[in-house]
């Protein structure tokens, strides 16, 4: 069944539109990340403007949080004076992430870097949480016993940094600055890479601040709800590329596909979610590489100029 | 959307019967729709264009050229160049008024109609299209080579989006002076205003010509959220924010029920 969609200007099968928040609602949920990293590429592929792409992917990511995290939120799952915290450098980040999108857009390497931007984080990130999985899962079957390391889970630098807040549901007495740095540098590639950024902010929060990982997922839900909220109004004031009819239709499929996910992603085991994700996260990364490696079909492309 | 075509087209058609009777009528074209509406069920439309020769007095075997072009989409051009390993975007030209949808229809080839200057003249041919340049790059600055090399660029990229072709269309001499020809026009069509041009050419030069609007534009639910979206943007945005955050809100109910 085709429809045609006002801002993004092409006709779309609903069903396939449904079926594609669906499948990264689903991923959301089981592994909270927002979905964008897959979903985005996904809406391109599908030939849908890379503009209209980005800042529709916004809007859907916002849906399918608000209902993961409010299923972590009545497990208890959310830490909202941390999220809090990661919330005010995320719209810091953003902001200057704007900025920046703005600046290389007239420069004609947006592509460029986003791309860039894809295969150095999502291929870092990926390397060492599936890494760092695969050896707790080896630890696992052999029965060696974890080093659990409970007097310190941090480096002696971070205790030396001001400004510390006590988190209780995190069980940490720790530097604010920690929990803002990391939402400044997920709130700047929210705005460049069409992404929630739980990639990134679930890694920083289990080995960089040594949140327990039964909050992580729900506080990182918790953030991007708000990072994603400002980035869609960001979007529609500067460029109008935020198609609505496009994301209710994308969340009426995150949002089933969400709460299915949330439940499967209860019953798999921390260290097997996270080899998933980070297997998942490097294929989207090989093939981003692919894509700057090998020449292309054609060396042109044509773009619609826009003020 | 196809009944409609046909129905237009027959009784068009008829239409164009009668003119051919009367012996003083000019040159006529017309399209079975001229105004193509955007809702939510679009899915590109199919038009079809007719014209007799009318009063050209036409002896001997002649040529129709059909042009659509739609309203002009500033368009740049980039070529990616290999640097430090990793194919990213080098050279740029800038097109300001280059359509967004144009086409070609034409009873032969174009080369073996008219002349590249004849051709020029009326902008028949996407290679015989003078193009503007921004005022950046003026048209003696430009390597003439490097010039066709972007604009053979922009068709191929249009035409890969269904929104420039040419030379894939016939144009069907009917008989007594009769012709027809089907203009394809995708879903992803520039909205605006846009021109429906017929040519008549003999022995290489262009003898008659008819010009005929045709118009694309927004309606409906389509057109209220696009006016939307460029009108009140910061509304639109809270709009957009707001409706995401229900639909999640309420999946978390539905989802609480189940439990």
């Amino acid at each position: 069944m085709p429809l045609y969609l006002p801002i993004a200007e092409l006709s779309m099968n609903i069903i396939l539109v449904i079926g594609m928040g669906g499948l990264v609602g689903f991923l959301s949920g089981m592994f909270g990340v927002g979905g964008g990293f897959l979903m985005t590429p996904l809406l391109i592929f599908a030939g849908v403007p890379p503009t209209v792409a980005v800042a529709t992917e916004a809007n859907q990511i916002t849906a399918a949080s608000v209902s993961g995290a409010l299923a972590h939120y009545r497990r208890q799952g959310v830490d909202i004076k941390m999220g809090a915290v990661l919330i005010v450098g995320g719209a810091i980040g953003s902001f200057f992430g704007a900025q920046l999108f703005a600046f290389l857009r007239t420069l004609g390497q947006v592509d460029l870097m986003i791309s860039l931007a894809y295969v150095v984080f999502l291929g870092s990130v990926g390397g060492l949480m599936f890494w760092e999985s695969v050896r707790a899962i080896l630890r696992a079957r052999s029965n060696t016993p974890v080093k659990v390391n409970r007097g310190d889970r941090h480096a002696s630098w971070v205790h030396k940094l001001p400004l510390k807040m006590r988190f209780r549901k995190s069980r940490l007495y720790i530097s604010a600055l920690l929990p803002l740095a990391i939402g400044m540098v997920v709130g700047v590639l929210a705005a460049i890479m069409g992404v929630g950024g739980g990639f990134i902010m679930v890694p920083a929060m289990i080995y960089v601040l040594g949140m327990p990982t039964n909050v992580v997922v729900g506080t990182s839900l918790f953030q991007i709800i708000f990072v994603t909220s400002l980035t869609t109004v960001f979007h529609s004031v500067n460029t109008q590329t935020v198609d609505i009819l496009l994301a209710l239709l994308l969340l009426i499929g995150a949002v089933i596909g969400a709460q299915v996910g949330v439940r499967v992603g209860l019953k798999l085991k921390g260290e097997q979610l996270r080899a998933l994700l980070a297997l998942m996260v490097l294929a989207v990364c090989v093939k981003m590489a692919f894509g700057l490696i090998i020449e292309p079909d054609d060396l042109f492309t044509v773009q619609e100029v826009t003020q | 959307m196809r009944l409609r075509t046909m129905m237009g087209f027959l009784s068009a058609f008829m239409g164009a019967v009668i003119l051919v009777a009367i012996p003083a009528a000019a040159q006529v074209t017309d399209l079975s729709e001229r105004k193509i509406e955007i809702r939510y069920s679009f899915e590109g439309a199919d038009l079809i264009l007719f014209g007799t020769t009318g009063k050209l007095n036409i002896t001997g075997p002649y040529d129709v050229v059909v042009v659509v072009r739609g309203p002009d989409v500033p368009s740049v051009v980039r070529k990616k160049d290999r640097k430090f390993g990793i194919w990213m975007n080098d050279a740029a030209m800038v097109f300001p008024s280059a359509p967004g949808y144009y086409a070609v229809a034409a009873t032969k080839q174009l080369n073996q109609i008219a002349g590249h200057d004849e051709l020029e003249k009326y902008g028949i041919g996407f290679e015989n299209l003078v193009l503007e340049l921004d005022q950046d790059s003026t048209r003696k600055s430009v390597d003439p080579a490097k010039l066709t090399a972007f604009k053979q660029a922009l068709y191929r990229g249009r035409a890969r989006e269904e929104l420039y072709r040419q030379g894939q269309d016939g144009v069907h001499v009917v008989g007594e002076g009769l012709f027809r020809t089907n203009i394809h026009i995708p879903a992803n069509v520039p909205v605006g205003d846009f021109k429906v041009n017929a040519f008549i050419f003999q022995d290489g030069q262009m003898v008659g010509q008819t010009d005929v609007p045709m118009v694309v534009s927004k309606e409906g639910f389509e057109r209220a959220v696009y006016d939307y979206a460029h009108q009140s943007p910061f509304l639109y945005g809270l709009t957009a924010v707001f409706i995401a955050l229900s639909a999640g809100w309420l999946a978390g109910i539905v989802g609480l029920k189940k439990n």
